[in-house]
């Protein structure tokens, strides 16, 4: 019998400690909040996406991977991204960018933004780092040519082969000590 | 040639000599009679050979004549010039005596023969020495001289022959009884040891002597104390001292003293270096012991006083530790020793050396190696938590009966406004600390680091416990939690309330469902959050089974809307009634062996492969042929040759008799709750998803690094050495590959 559910949703509380308690406290709950994402992240196995802090002593930096699913023009490639969570998170959405060169009509070739609508204004303290990696993956396969952040994708995306050649040429595979 | 002034000093030299010698006689009468006088002093005084039959006697008168002429010419100093020479011609005389005593006594090793000796040199001594009325300067240096010589020619094997006389001479004293009747001294020994006093032997072999006591006082400790720590023999030491060596002593030492209050004074110095030595004696004894002594603590606490008392006259403190440690070592830290049996020890050595010395040091400086080797146990805490809990089984509790239940004391900060603060003591450690916890338990806690670890093993036996309980009856489980709380707190001890609760509670909800709906099954309910984990191999029983299971789940959900049952099937009992053609048997089973026998029911014959996938599939084969062998020994079931089980619906013949032979193997083992290694085990893997996550992410990385990141995880306390291994075994799966210290996944 489980008279406890362990609940992935934010505390009821936690409103009330931004509002009253002190930074540090805030800083603490934000950690704290962290480190569950990151154990539930380490505890489920969902194929094809993961990530990790960066450093022991920050939180707030972490490095991702994504890895296209399989069936769409992504498949078998694998993407670096790094995650930035604000101090406020998860009351705000945290900065995510490419950091692989990815060919995408949503994402920012260059700088590696993305256009992501629960990244943005759809941000929900519900959602957690594992269901953005997920969101993210799912929008490798399915862009939203609606709002392009490059133009030249959104309009080759229904030519597969061109689109393709497109990708191949700008992505570069993650090296074996994991750098760029 | 010499010079005018130079023969005229010689002439006036002659001239004082011969006016010296000669007097104020006419011509040369004065000197006549000084060479007279001469040659009698010189007879007087020769040193003559003692066995000469008939030595010459001499007038006083004419003596006093004599040798007031030399007075009166200052020649005496002369005349004894040519005594001490003539004694050294004279020599070889005591020389012939000395080598004769002793080679009598090197051929028979008789003291005897060293007394007699003795006896000998004196009467030369006697015979020799010039009278008293010499002077006191001319006695000594004939003293000086005849002992110089004396003791140039006596052989080396003198001194072993001295010590044996000596010891001769204390043979006697050391017989209470004897010593008691016989009252005083022997006049023999007193004229011995006064010419052991002449021949200035008392002196030259003064280390001898006492050396004869040292030995007489180590072989009675070691007699009467060794392997008796019953009572303190301190006191009886000592009065075997005042009984024995005193009276003795008082013939090398207080010759001379003319009353006991004189003869005490005498005695003073040498009666404390004595005493001295029996205490170190008997402390090295007891430190020799002591390992034996605290394993039979508390009817060794005679021997402890002993020790506490030496210990303040003696500093031996330093060889006592060294001396246990490695005891403890050689005796206690090692693989053959139980792990209950290191414990009771060690709480037996804090129990002796608190006694010992109270402040601690000793302890401490002991202490350490055993607590070390104790963390490096596995089932250390298992030990303690079971007998916090006062495990029946194991017998005498470590904790003192008497010992109130205290709560766990913590190491405090010293208190510098205490007015009775008091420094630590001179040889304590760099680590020591003075108020440091005392009670055994609280001790033995700090150990480790936190409590936690107790907590949780407290947890799983508690579990165990309370599983394991048939009768529903918690009243003991409840006391000793109660007596934890006051030991650990309450806040800690909280889960162990609520498994408490949830063992009560189950019994409420269970009577409440059985009176909506009556049914076979009674269950016990408990919260998955406050248990510790229980081994949860699947088991899928029949449909019989499955049947009044999920009617008494669905009675409980009408009971608790919110709240659904998770059944843990492998655990429980069930009481069988199986009716066979021919009998019928009741007895109590596993659900495993109900579900074996259940699928009897369908079908008469059953491989064991087939029966574990009937039953889930998640059975490992053992269990299963542990369950089948109960049935087949309770003459239910036979094995046919080709491996497979059919049911016995007739009684084979020989079958009961086999049903009593193997009554006892029955016995269920504790249930199955999941020990803290096993969750140890079970976090490594939780670990290994941080690894993996870590390196899927950051790369290849470097162990220390891993180690730093590997803190992100919860509860993670591994040392690097235990990742080392983790990754080395790891590695071995072909899960990551090393180089060049980077470890990075193998994909």
């Amino acid at each position: 019998m489980e008279q406890l559910t362990s609940s992935l949703a934010p505390p009821r509380t936690s409103t009330k400690q931004t509002a009253y308690g002190t930074s540090q406290d805030v800083a603490g709950s934000v950690t704290k909040r962290l480190s569950s994402e990151l154990m539930t992240l380490m505890m489920s196995s969902s194929p094809g996406i993961s990530a990790f802090p960066k450093s022991d002593a920050n939180l707030f930096e972490w490095a991702g991977t994504i890895e296209g699913a399989s069936a769409t023009i992504y498949a078998g490639l694998r993407f670096k991204i790094s995650i930035s969570f604000p101090p406020n998170y998860p009351y705000a959405a945290p900065t995510i960018k490419f950091d692989t060169p990815c060919y995408h009509p949503n994402v920012d070739l260059t700088g590696g933004a993305i256009c992501l609508d629960i990244l943005q204004d759809k941000w929900s303290a519900v959602y957690s780092v594992q269901t953005i990696l997920l969101s993210l993956q799912s929008l490798l396969g399915e862009p939203n040519n609606a709002s392009p952040l490059n133009p030249d994708a959104a309009r080759i995306w229904d030519k597969p082969e061109e689109f393709k050649t497109q990708l191949m040429r700008f992505y570069r595979p993650i090296n074996e000590d994991g750098s760029l | 040639m010499i010079s005018e002034s130079g023969r005229n000093q010689i002439l006036a030299k002659w001239q004082e000599s011969f006016t010296r010698l000669n007097g104020n006689q006419p011509g040369i009468a004065g000197l006549m009679n000084f060479a007279k006088a001469w040659k009698f002093a010189r007879e007087y005084l020769y040193p003559i050979d003692i066995n000469d039959p008939s030595p010459k006697v001499y007038a006083a008168q004419e003596i006093r004549a004599a040798f007031e002429v030399l007075g009166n010419a200052r020649r005496l100093a002369a005349i004894f010039e040519t005594f001490l020479e003539d004694m050294r011609t004279q020599q070889h005389l005591i020389t012939r005596d000395v080598n004769h005593h002793m080679s009598r006594y090197e051929e028979t090793s008789d003291p005897r023969a060293v007394a007699d000796l003795v006896f000998r040199l004196i009467q030369w001594h006697t015979a020799w020495a010039p009278g008293q009325e010499f002077g006191h300067q001319v006695l000594s240096a004939f003293n000086h001289t005849f002992q110089t010589h004396t003791f140039s020619v006596l052989p080396s094997s003198f001194s072993s022959g001295f010590k044996s006389l000596i010891e001769m001479t204390l043979e006697p004293y050391l017989d209470t009884e004897e010593s008691r009747s016989r009252g005083k001294e022997h006049p023999a020994d007193l004229r011995l040891w006064a010419g052991f006093e002449c021949l200035g032997m008392l002196e030259r072999y003064e280390s001898l002597i006492s050396s004869v006591c040292y030995e007489a006082i180590e072989k009675h400790v070691w007699d009467k104390c060794a392997k008796s720590w019953v009572e303190p023999e301190l006191a009886n030491l000592r009065e075997w001292m005042t009984d024995c060596i005193v009276p003795w002593m008082l013939l090398p030492y207080a010759r001379g003293a003319r009353n006991s209050e004189e003869a005490k004074v005498m005695l003073q110095g040498v009666g404390a270096r004595f005493d001295f030595h029996m205490c170190k004696t008997l402390c090295d004894l007891r430190i020799g012991e002591i390992f034996d002594i605290i394993i039979d603590y508390p009817d060794s606490k005679g021997a402890l006083q002993d020790l506490k008392e030496c210990l303040q006259r003696v500093d031996q403190r330093s060889q006592l530790v060294l001396a246990l440690r490695k005891a403890n070592t050689r005796r206690l830290l090692h693989p053959g020793a139980d792990t209950k049996d290191i414990l009771a020890q060690y709480v037996s050595i804090m129990r002796c050396l608190r006694f010992v010395d109270p402040p601690g040091v000793l302890l401490h400086k002991v202490a350490d190696p055993i607590r070390k080797y104790l963390r490096g146990r596995p089932d250390t805490i298992r030990c303690i938590v079971a007998n916090l809990v006062g495990d029946k089984e194991s017998g005498d509790s470590l904790a003192d009966v008497d010992e109130p239940v205290q709560p766990l004391s913590q190491v405090q900060m010293e208190d510098y406004s205490d007015p009775n603060w008091e420094p630590e003591p001179v040889d304590a450690g760099p680590d020591f600390r003075t108020n440091k916890p005392s009670d055994t338990i609280s001790t033995l806690v700090s150990i480790y680091d936190s409590k936690d670890l107790f907590i949780k093993e407290l947890q799983v036996l508690l579990a165990q416990r309370l599983l394991a309980v048939q009768d529903g009856n918690f009243d003991s489980e409840r006391k000793n939690i109660e007596i934890l709380k006051v030991r650990f707190g309450e806040a800690p001890l909280q889960v162990c309330e609520v498994m408490l609760k949830d063992m009560t509670d189950s019994k409420r909800i269970d009577q409440h469902i059985q009176a909506q709906d009556e049914c076979v099954l009674h269950s016990t309910i408990i919260s998955r959050h406050f248990w510790p984990p229980l081994q949860g191999n699947k088991l899928v029983m029949p449909a019989q089974f499955q049947e009044v299971q999920d009617r008494y789940a669905n009675g409980f959900t009408e009971f608790k809307p919110d709240k659904k049952l998770h059944w843990l099937p492998q655990l429980g009992t069930i009481t069988l009634e199986l009716e066979l053609q021919d009998r019928s048997i009741e007895v109590e089973v596993t659900p495993l062996e109900a579900a074996v026998i259940g699928h009897f029911e369908e079908k008469e014959e059953w491989t064991t492969d087939a029966l574990i996938s009937s039953v889930g599939g998640a059975v490992e084969k053992s269990m299963m042929t542990k369950a089948l062998s109960k049935w087949a020994n309770l003459g239910v079931i036979k094995e046919k040759e080709g491996g497979e089980f059919v049911l016995l619906e007739v009684q084979e013949e020989g079958g009961a008799s086999l049903l009593t032979a193997s009554r006892q193997a029955v016995v269920e083992e504790t249930p199955s709750v999941i020990t803290v290694e096993q969750q140890q085990a079970g976090q490594m893997k939780v670990y290994w998803r941080f690894i993996e996550g870590m390196l899927t992410n950051l790369g290849s990385l470097p162990l220390d690094r891993i180690q730093t990141m590997l803190r992100i995880a919860p509860g993670y306390d591994k040392t690097v050495e235990q990742l080392a291994t983790f990754m080395e075994a790891a590695r071995r799966e072909g899960l990551v590959t090393v180089q060049g210290g980077l470890w990075k996944l193998n994909r």
